[in-house]
């Protein structure tokens, strides 16, 4: 048996049931943040390894048979999704120890934190349809549920659309799980992938794809379904925010991975034509959407949506090198855009606004903050040699190896107007002088050494990671390059879960 | 090689501390260097002069055929020591310039950073690792011209530079992907040797255009010329370092070495020629616009800039060789003028030439080396410079017929150029001596140290270029023109360039004599001058924050409906150009229906549609119970007695929960115009429609077989249940119900937090509020909650326990309990439920979760999948225990958990709000 | 009779969209209950409905001895049911909250967030 599998989710899981229990206690809800995260970072890369060095692990749960019961499947990707949010969890649990307030510790934060990572973690890891949806739920609640604590008035109004614009796509993805089960009668990916391959009606089969491709483009915040993050991602606690950024739309993204290549590619001429054109308005308007932000968090959720475009145009592609590309992209973004929303919350600490206007001097009084800034923004927009840049370089050459002028040109583009973004930022926040009148800043706290210490640590080691991948990204682009050969092999997939009956010896 | 230069990073990096441990001989260390590199490349210069070339080979990253292998031929070799000759004594210089400013070890990062980046861009083999480099150029110059980083003008030339290089940047990393497929390599040597195929490639052209925009943006050429002046807010090395000597040039070496590849072709000749003339003049004629002496420079620069563009597009071995001599002579006079404008800055603390007048009785030193620096840069003999305008005006004579005609644009440049060698060199120096608010003398040798190295080697080799001789022909080797037979000689005898020359002499000094009329003239100019091309970027800017907020207001406009529409539509268009376009209509009805249910779904209709229209809220509340109940009832009739019981106590306790929370909430008010409503009636019928459609055709579709037989057929044997549905949630799907009970914690943590946890304001205490009795708390209520308590809790066991076997299971039976810990509740309040329950439901929920979570745990012993089932009969009670039944139970008391917090929170909120 | 449900499923969801789109935050969250009910429902019909035929195996039996109805989908449904009740419980207490914080009913004056 290969616990691995299960571990990255029930770690979190039953972390989260501890700290409800403990709920009284906030010392041992500290304990538990910080264990959990760490359990679910060492399981997952001890998952990573199993999966580089044996290939794809299958557990079937309750020991039933796929496609009877309900399979958990590690491929390349869904290890590497995971184990990023093991590194994401444990940064953002050290941070929240500094950053959460203690009424939001005494009202479930920790819980709901836990909760959150143990849904997404399912979410990469089943491999069966509807548990994918009960995943999302989870997540999905957890988020809600953070996203409201505090219940100012923004985060309020942020919520409403966040939550009606979700259950939206919930119940799409519902809907087309339940038309899906209607026509293959199953719900194991695997086995709706061979189901539908012998299936006739290929013209139904494009409906139930873009049925799934608007639920996840919509979780994705794909344009022009993308409403919801901008609405909401700069409401709630800076931990919350990063935890999002970071994560969410990650598992839209994944999600869209999986079933376009291993259950709808088989007229990629039409669905992945339209991934395609999707992708690059996704970009142009994320970036421009950021364009027209002055507020450091907006600016930043607004490149999330600009970000996702890459990824999904590297799945839309559909050759080798894209989704190659792809991946890469996914995990630096994911690295990346958590450490600049964490950096934000560490400026915001110090200077008590996120308002570009009401910022500035950082860099005169925090340098090593700006250097922080600076390894995160640039590898954002895609300099070298960070590992923004590799991702940006991998895609921009699937482009151009697929003959996709049109949306390189704009991949090109909107790698330009984010590095405007980012300079706006760092002329804002971090050269200008900071401004004198200081009327509608709540003026900082006093910001302590241990609490700064917190804070930074988990900054540090995210900017370290992006900057290891950009000095030295062969060891993450042979591992992309593996996932992406596993993804284009859907049959390696099935057989894996369909194969093996008996459970996952 | 590539030790020294990664080795220079960490240098870089190190500069604070290095500046806390030596502070002002900083630099001095520093600079050691380059100069060591400058001395090793010195030692390199036989080897390269005899045509050798040095190949370093270095893996990065070989799956992405990305390697770090540096190559050291001519060409590599004259940029690379210009960079680190330069860079050592720029370090120095800055030294001084900067001694005791706060931010000299920032400084000092940034620019050997720069220095590094420079010679990897100028060593690379490898395109990426090239590309690498090239944008690493790009931001230092960015942090370097923003150095003066609270000065807003600093700041905005900073971002106008740093996007308009990076710009070209990203057309020039296309440029060199489609230059690999083309050539198929990334390394260069390769690719200069496949010219021939390069020109025949369809992806010839847009490989070209690409690359030319990188490297035109990179060297300041027309259009993208406006940054470069703007560029000047850096500090004086700065200028004299990255914005004449070295990084604009990088576009330059890269036209130069990829000229033997592409080459040749119209559209290169005529691109590089036009561009290169066009940017010459118009460098020089704009820079004798200006006063300010770095303006004037730059300028002067730009004009450098477009000649050596020039010379590259005539491509001849003589204007090749030209190109050698100009680009060396430009550096060192370049680097030198704005070395000395620095010192005169520094002295006098003025950058207006017009400000400074007399200075050669203070600064004598300075002075003459000012001057020799300007006759270089007028092109007068007996320096380097004279011999590369020479050879340039040969080199245009000679050239095929229409580019003789560039001859014209590149007198006027030599003429206006050489006022502005007058302007720079002897306005500040001769004629009445003015205040100025320093008062000036002789700066230290550290800053004087550099411009007397590089006028020297000028002079020098101004007298005797016969020493270039080997390096120009090993850089013409490089660059496409091998054995070309180069003699250097200051000297030709009278001809037609030297005329040209005396011509612009003459010329240059009426300008220079006149030159303050002039300015006045060309200031009835200025009204042209704002729509050139940096007015273009200025618009391109502001049309694009125009865009963005257009954008925003047009998408994202806070709406929520008009977000909700977008959405519905985007789904509507492409599932329903799928449905239509690729499936098509097939559908049979097939219609076999019972009166009895067609009423229940003709009420459940009603129920859902009436919703919509009623004007009171309670009543829409009921009628969304009627159309629940109507499904609970569909659920009976469809063989889901299961299905049944859940949606009715679910129903019921929506309901409840619709009216407890609506009750303090405004009547409902028609807010939206008939028009917003029938918008929205299209929309929602077209998506009901919709759904119907793919019902109906998935329904009459084909359909495969279940995997639902297989748990119908194994249920009773294999799991032991004759509860097929509670099987397959407890067992079959364990894992769809562990998450779903999370689910439910979820939304009870969620709610009690939105509930009494308010971050401003008033806090509500977890305790807070009394816990007596609601106000509707009747005899009749108390006595049936006490009485119906535990009949409810016996009833809800019973429920639990046969739940595998017949309707029934945790969640159900956890629905039945808390109804009655409801009506307690609320007959007696919360402390008298405390007290009946002893824990507080959070705690019930936590234990519960726990409890389902150990369930799988048995499993883990005997090595099998987590979940999987173990069965255990009890002796006495002959009673069959199991893993599944611990789940549920664990559902149960989640479940239970979950209504009384939310239950508990909403009554206690009610409370506050009354007191 | 699934065509019949066909159609009136397609009507629940055509309300349920209406509803979601007036300005009132309480006709938004009752939109958003006709919206998962008719999800439920359409999730229990497409996989094909049978009358009188409870998924249940009589006792002292392996397996029923006649075709009964398909048990998955309810299972299905009955998680999603659960799970609409957990996320519409969040919901109501949300618009309530919303309105407390903001003192309106109407969306239209919850667009501070945006732009």
């Amino acid at each position: 048996m290969t616990p691995q599998i299960a571990l990255p989710i029930l770690i979190p899981l039953f972390a989260g049931a501890l700290s409800l229990v403990c709920w009284r206690s906030r010392t041992m809800q500290r304990l538990i943040a910080v264990g959990g995260t760490a359990g679910l970072l060492i399981t997952s890369c001890w998952l990573l390894m199993t999966v580089n060095r044996e290939g794809i692990q299958v557990m079937q749960v309750g020991g039933w048979s796929a496609p009877f019961g309900i399979s958990l499947v590690a491929d390349l990707l869904g290890a590497i999704m995971v184990v990023l949010t093991g590194v994401i969890g444990l940064a953002v649990a050290l941070f929240s120890l500094a950053s959460i307030g203690r009424g939001h510790q005494d009202y479930g934060y920790f819980p709901l934190m836990h909760l959150l990572l143990a849904g997404v973690a399912g979410a990469f890891l089943t491999g069966d349809i509807f548990n994918l949806y009960v995943w999302f739920e989870v997540m999905l609640v957890a988020s809600f549920a953070l996203l409201i604590l505090g219940s100012e008035k923004p985060q309020m109004e942020g919520a409403i659309k966040y939550v009606t614009l979700n259950l939206v796509s919930s119940v799409l993805f519902l809907v087309a799980v339940g038309l899906l089960y209607g026509m293959v009668g199953t719900l194991n990916m695997a086995d709706i992938a061979r189901r539908l391959a012998s299936l006739e009606d290929t013209g139904m089969v494009d409906v139930l794809a873009m049925m799934f491709m608007v639920a996840f483009g919509i979780k994705a915040a794909a344009f022009p379904l993308f409403f919801w993050l901008p609405a909401s991602y700069h409401t709630p606690p800076v931990a919350v925010s990063a935890l999002f950024a970071g994560l969410l739309t990650k598992v839209g993204v994944y999600a869209l991975f999986r079933v376009f290549t291993l259950i709808f590619h088989h007229s990629p001429g039409y669905t992945h034509e339209i991934l395609q054109w999707g992708a690059a308005l996704t970009m142009l308007s994320g970036v421009l959407g950021a364009a027209a932000q002055f507020e450091f968090r907006r600016i930043l959720s607004f490149h999330i949506v600009s970000q996702i475009g890459y990824m999904i145009l590297g799945l839309a592609l559909f050759t080798p090198l894209a989704i190659l590309g792809g991946v890469f992209y996914i995990v630096h973004h994911i690295i990346v855009k958590t450490n600049l929303f964490l950096i934000s919350g560490i400026v915001q600490r110090l200077r008590g606004s996120y308002r570009l206007e009401a910022l500035g001097g950082v860099y005169r009084d925090h340098p090593w903050l700006a250097v922080l800034f600076l390894v995160s923004a640039l590898s954002l927009a895609g300099m070298p040699p960070l590992s923004g840049f590799f991702a940006k370089f991998i895609v921009i050459r699937a482009g151009l190896e697929a003959e996709a002028y049109g949306v390189t040109a704009i991949a090109l583009l909107v790698g330009l107007l984010t590095l405007y973004s980012m300079t706006k930022i760092w002329n804002e926040a971090f050269w200008k002088a900071p401004p004198d009148d200081e009327a509608d800043r709540v003026p900082p706290r006093q910001v302590g050494q241990r609490e700064l210490w917190l804070m930074g640590a988990p900054v540090v080691g995210l900017a370290i990671c992006t900057l290891v991948i950009g000095l030295q990204p062969d060891a993450l682009y042979a591992l992309a390059e593996a996932s992406a050969a596993q993804l284009l092999a859907p049959e390696r997939y099935i057989e894996a879960v369909l194969g093996t009956p008996g459970g996952g010896v | 090689m590539q030790l020294a230069v990664l080795g220079g990073f960490v240098l870089a990096g190190m500069a604070p501390l290095l500046h806390r441990w030596f502070a002002a001989r900083t630099p001095l260390l520093m600079a050691a260097l380059p100069a060591g590199i400058a001395a090793w490349l010195l030692a390199q210069w036989p080897m390269v002069v005899a045509g050798g070339a040095l190949r370093l080979e270095w893996a990065w990253a070989p799956g992405l055929d990305i390697s770090l292998t540096f190559l050291l031929d001519g060409l590599s070799l004259m940029f690379a020591l210009l960079i680190s000759v330069i860079g050592a004594v720029v370090l120095v210089y800055s030294g001084e310039y900067l001694r005791g400013h706060r931010d000299l070890p920032r400084f000092l990062v940034v620019i050997t950073a720069f220095m590094m980046s420079m010679l990897g861009l100028v060593l690379s083999d490898n395109l990426v690792a090239l590309f690498v480099f090239w944008e690493l150029t790009s931001i230092t110059s960015y942090l370097l011209i923003g150095f003066n980083h609270t000065d807003s003008a600093a700041r905005k030339a900073a971002q106008q530079g740093l996007l308009v290089t990076v710009g070209g940047g990203l057309a020039l990393l296309a440029g060199f992907v489609m230059l690999a497929q083309a050539g198929d390599s990334w390394s260069l040597q390769a690719l200069v040797e496949r010219g021939d195929v390069l020109r025949q490639h369809e992806l010839y052209t847009p490989l070209l255009i690409c690359i030319l925009l990188g490297a035109f943006t990179k060297s300041a050429q027309f259009p993208f010329h406006f940054w470069l002046p703007n560029a000047m807010a850096a500090p004086t090395p700065v200028s004299a370092y990255l914005h004449s000597a070295t990084m604009v040039k990088a576009g330059i070496y890269l036209l130069a070495r990829l000229h033997p590849a592409l080459s040749g072709s119209e559209a290169w000749v005529f691109t590089l020629s036009l561009v290169g003339a066009l940017t010459m003049v118009t460098g020089a004629f704009l820079a004798i616009r200006h006063t300010g002496i770095k303006t004037l420079l730059a300028y002067s620069t730009v004009m450098a800039l477009g000649t050596l563009t020039l010379l590259l597009g005539i491509g001849t071995p003589g204007a090749l060789s030209a190109f050698v001599i100009f680009l060396l002579a430009h550096a060192f006079y370049k680097g030198t003028l704005f070395l000395v404008a620095g010192i005169l800055d520094h002295e006098t603390g003025t950058k207006d030439v017009t400000a400074m007048g007399g200075l050669r009785r203070v600064m004598p030193l300075t002075a003459a080396l000012a001057m020799l620096a300007a006759l270089s840069l007028a092109g007068l003999p007996p320096l380097l410079g004279f011999v590369g305008k020479e050879l340039m005006f040969v080199s245009l004579l000679e050239a095929s017929s229409w580019q003789k005609s560039l001859l014209v644009p590149a007198f006027v440049a030599a003429f206006l150029t050489l006022s502005v060698a007058a302007i720079v060199a002897l306005r500040p120096f001769f004629g009445a001596r003015q205040e100025t608010p320093r008062t000036p003398r002789e700066p230290p040798l550290a800053m004087l140290a550099g411009p007397l190295l590089l006028t020297s080697l000028s002079l020098l080799l101004g007298l005797a270029p016969g020493g270039l001789d080997g390096l120009t022909r090993a850089v013409l080797a490089d660059i496409g023109a091998s054995g070309a037979d180069v003699k250097l000689a200051l000297w030709h005898g009278i001809n037609l360039p030297l005329g040209l020359s005396l011509a612009s002499l003459v010329l240059g000094g009426l300008v220079y004599r006149y030159w303050d009329g002039l300015r006045g003239m060309l200031r009835r100019l200025d009204p042209l001058m704002t729509r050139g091309p940096e007015a273009g970027y200025d618009a391109l800017m502001a049309g694009l924050v125009a865009l963005a907020a257009w954008q925003t207001r047009f998408l994202q406009n806070g709406y929520i409906r008009n977000y909700l529409v977008m959405t519905l539509l985007v789904m509507l268009g492409l599932v329903g150009h799928a449905f239509f376009f690729r499936h098509g209509l097939a559908i049979e009805l097939g219609v076999s229906v019972y009166i009895h249910e067609a009423v229940v779904a003709g009420l459940m209709v009603a129920g859902a549609v009436s919703a919509c229209v009623m004007r009171a809220r309670l009543a829409a509340v009921a009628a969304v119970g009627v159309m629940g109940f109507c499904i609970a009832l569909t659920f009976v009739l469809f063989s889901a007695p299961d299905l049944a019981i859940t949606q009715l106590l679910v129903e019921t306790l929506t309901v409840v929960l619709l009216a407890l929370v609506l009750f303090r909430l405004p009547r409902f008010a028609t807010l939206s115009t008939p028009i917003e409503r029938l918008r929205d009636l299209v929309v929602a019928t077209l998506t009901g429609g919709m759904i119907t459609l793919l019902m109906l055709s998935v329904l009459s579709g084909e359909r495969l077989p279940r995997i639902s037989d297989w748990m119908v057929a194994n249920s009773q044997p294999q799991a032991h249940g004759h509860n097929i549905v509670n099987v397959i949630l407890v067992d079959f799907r364990a894992l769809d119900t562990l998450g779903e009970i999370f689910v439910l914690a979820l939304a009870a943590v969620g709610v009690h937090a939105m509930l009494r946890f308010h971050a401003r304001g008033n806090p509500a205490g977890d305790d807070g509020g009394s816990g007596g009795p609601m106000k509707s708390g009747t005899l009749i209520l108390s006595v049936a909650a006490r009485l119906l308590l535990p009949l409810q809790l016996l009833f809800s066991v019973f429920l639990l326990l046969r739940g595998h076997d017949e309707p029934g299971g945790g969640f159900i039976a956890a629905l039945a309990a808390s109804g009655g810990f409801a009506l307690y509740l609320f007959a007696f309040g919360r402390d008298a439920l405390r007290q009946v329950l002893r824990v507080s439901p959070r705690d019930l929920v936590g234990v519960g979760l726990l409890l389902g979570m150990l369930s799988t745990l048995p499993a883990w012993w005997s090595g099998e999948p987590f979940f999987t089932a173990h069965w255990w009969t009890i002796p006495v009670i002959d009673f069959k225990a199991s893993t599944p039944l611990i789940f549920d139970i664990g559902v149960y008391l989640a479940v239970v958990g979950v209504v009384l917090t939310a239950i508990t929170a909403l009554v206690d909120n009610d409370r506050h709000d009354e007191g | 009779m699934e065509s019949l449900m066909a159609v009136s499923i397609g009507v629940l969801f055509a309300t349920a969209i209406y509803m979601m789109l007036r300005r009132s935050i309480v006709k938004l969250v009752i939109g958003l209950m006709l919206l998962s009910n008719a999800a439920n429902l359409l999730i229990f019909t497409t996989a094909g409905m049978r009358r009188g035929a409870p998924p249940l195996v009589p006792e002292g039996l392996g397996a029923p001895t006649s075709a009964v109805a398909d048990p998955l989908p309810q299972a299905l449904v009955l998680t999603a049911i659960v799970i609409a009740f957990g996320v519409l419980s969040f919901a109501v207490v949300l618009v309530r909250r919303a309105w407390e914080v903001v003192r309106a009913d109407d969306l239209d004056q919850m667009k501070d967030t945006d732009t």
